[in-house]
């Protein structure tokens, strides 16, 4: 299902989102990669995206205010933010902004696919049941 | 105990010679060797109070010397003197527990100065040691 | 461990006296006195009596020294290990997630492509060589971290804070000419000896010397000033007209890993250090910056007379 999952990756490592570019291409998962905050903004400008796979500590615009400008752009989106480590205020405050979940890094490649599965699938259902309310809205006539 | 024992560590035969005379000439209980190697052989068998270290010599390199004296003897204090001074092996040093770091050419009123400051230190901590030890079995008896 | 040629020295020389009185005491026999000899074979054997007792002493000495470097090492070891985990944790996350996924990488290309075909043995090749990068990145920051757990107590000295400073200026200096960065001093010429741990105040000042002259890149000023601070507080201050930090980071900067140098460059552990030490030596460091201005660091040090742990 995921195989055409739009996939955004968003990571100042380079090596790291270069690789895991290239692993989850190779799945079938139609998938691109920036280096900052800011070009995750500009490339949602241009493109739209399923999932976005976000690093929280980045210089400039951290995870945290990257997922909160990229949800006032797409609300829609799902975004899945990884981080180095876990802490109980930055889980809730990613929560609070609308963020499907968080993963710790080093991350097995299985477990990163299961969840960008089950986001895809609940981003399908969400616009499945949007379209089908706005169809019941306008009534059977149009 | 005023008299200590300092060993010298340089590569290069001309200095190190004229420095262990000035030093002996202030009375200063002083061995030089030529190489990183020589210095940690010598001190498997004799104790010194401080060091002065070159830190870029052939062979050893100087930092790597530095660690494994301070590895065998912590107390031991040792005075980074080097022309190829740097800021970044001047950090390094200090890091990897060098007391000072000086600078070639140095004025040997001021060598002198800072090997005194670095017994005085080992003296300290040997004293406070020493005296946790005696807390500890105090507080075990 | 005895000293031996310290040793061989003494016994050598005690034993040498000991058989030429001896020696001396055989034609004395005929010549001298029965009593005569008799005093000096006596000399003989205090003589060895007095090197047993020197020979034992000097071991005893030895061997104390010996103990002392022991439970030195003993008690770094103890408190770095405790220290390790949460830091090691947080930093070393990154290098092992591309570690990990270079070997998924890896794994995939073995499974699914043609090894043979050289733009995948490419792949391969440069998978392991990353894998070796982030390795070396990972026991740098284990080495880092090491040094930043061991609990370096004080050991306090009176010290020469102006001479302290201007000898850490006088490194920064090298390099920073080439630069074109002019190291500007001021020093209070009544200022009073210090109350400290020279070794690891330095180690201070030349972290902020060193973040200053950074922090400028290339033409411009560093200034170096020492005062007398409130409540006879002794000062050193570090300003740089570099590109200054912004206000919401002011509050991060001495946080373990807060850095603002690109990844791998450097891990930011130098202004969390230099709070610790500072504050271990009683006293405080205080920032003041404007962007696109500089940055003044200041360090608070209590002056005058201090309980020492020693």
């Amino acid at each position: 299902m995921s195989s055409k999952a739009r996939v955004l990756i968003v990571d100042d490592e380079e090596r790291f989102r270069i690789t895991l570019n290239k692993l989850l291409a190779v799945k079938g998962l139609d998938v691109h990669n920036v280096g900052s905050g800011k070009a995750a903004l500009e490339e949602l400008g241009q493109r739209s995206y399923d999932i976005i796979l976000l690093d929280v500590k980045m210089p400039e615009m951290n995870g945290i205010e990257a997922l909160a400008e990229i949800k006032k752009i797409d609300p829609q989106v799902e975004v899945i933010i990884l981080t180095g480590h876990a802490s109980v205020d930055v889980a809730v405050e990613i929560m609070r902004l609308g963020g499907y979940e968080y993963l710790l890094k080093p991350c097995p490649i299985e477990e990163l696919l299961e969840k960008v599965d089950a986001a895809f699938e609940r981003k399908m259902d969400r616009e499945k049941r949007m379209s089908k309310a706005a169809a019941t809205r306008t009534g059977p006539a149009s | 105990m005023d008299t200590f024992k300092v060993l010298i560590v340089d590569d290069e035969p001309d200095f190190l010679e004229t420095i262990v005379k000035r030093l002996k000439r202030r009375k200063i209980d002083v061995t030089g060797v030529e190489s990183g190697i020589r210095a940690l052989e010598l001190l498997e068998q004799e104790h010194f109070d401080v060091v002065i270290l070159d830190v870029r010599m052939p062979g050893m390199d100087g930092i790597e010397t530095l660690k494994e004296m301070k590895k065998k003897r912590p107390l031991m204090e040792v005075i980074i003197l080097t022309g190829h001074a740097s800021v970044e092996s001047g950090m390094q040093g200090m890091q990897f527990g060098a007391f000072d770091y000086v600078m070639k050419p140095a004025e040997f009123d001021e060598l002198i100065e800072k090997v005194r400051q670095a017994f005085e230190r080992k003296s300290i901590h040997e004293a406070k040691i020493k005296e946790t030890k005696i807390k500890e079995t105090r507080i075990v008896t | 461990m005895p000293e031996q040629s310290e040793v061989f020295t003494l016994i050598s020389q005690r034993y040498v006296i000991s058989l030429l009185i001896v020696a001396a005491a055989v034609p004395a026999w005929f010549t001298g006195g029965p009593l005569f000899v008799a005093g000096l074979l006596l000399i003989a054997w205090a003589a060895f009596l007095s090197t047993r007792h020197l020979v034992r002493q000097i071991l005893r000495t030895n061997e104390q020294k010996c103990s002392l470097d022991q439970q030195l090492i003993q008690s770094q070891k103890l408190a770095a290990i405790g220290e390790l985990s949460s830091g090691i944790a947080h930093e070393i996350n990154n290098p092992l997630a591309i570690i990990g996924q270079e070997v998924e990488w890896v794994r995939h290309i073995l499974k699914e492509e043609k090894v043979e075909d050289p733009q995948q043995m490419s792949e391969l090749k440069e998978s392991l060589f990353e894998i070796a990068r982030q390795v070396d990145r990972c026991r740098e920051i284990t080495h880092k971290l090491l040094d930043f757990a061991r609990k370096q107590e004080p050991l306090i000295q009176s010290v020469d804070v102006n001479r302290l400073v201007e000898d850490m200026a006088r490194l920064v200096e090298r390099e920073a000419i080439s630069k074109n960065i002019k190291i500007v001093r001021s020093y209070n010429k009544d200022l009073p000896f210090v109350l400290t741990d020279s070794p690891l105040l330095r180690q201070v000042v030349l972290n902020l010397l060193n973040n200053a002259t950074y922090a400028v890149g290339k033409d411009g000023e560093v200034t170096i000033e020492t005062q007398m601070g409130e409540n006879g507080c002794v000062n050193v201050l570090v300003a740089d007209t570099g590109c200054g930090i912004p206000k919401e980071d002011l509050n991060k900067i001495f946080d373990p890993f807060f850095t603002t140098k690109p990844p791998g460059k450097g891990t930011g552990l130098g202004l969390s250090i230099c709070h610790g030490i500072i504050s271990r030596l009683g006293g405080r460091i205080s920032v003041v910056s404007e962007v696109g201005k500089g940055s003044a660091f200041t360090i608070h040090l209590p002056g005058g007379e201090r309980k020492g742990e020693a």
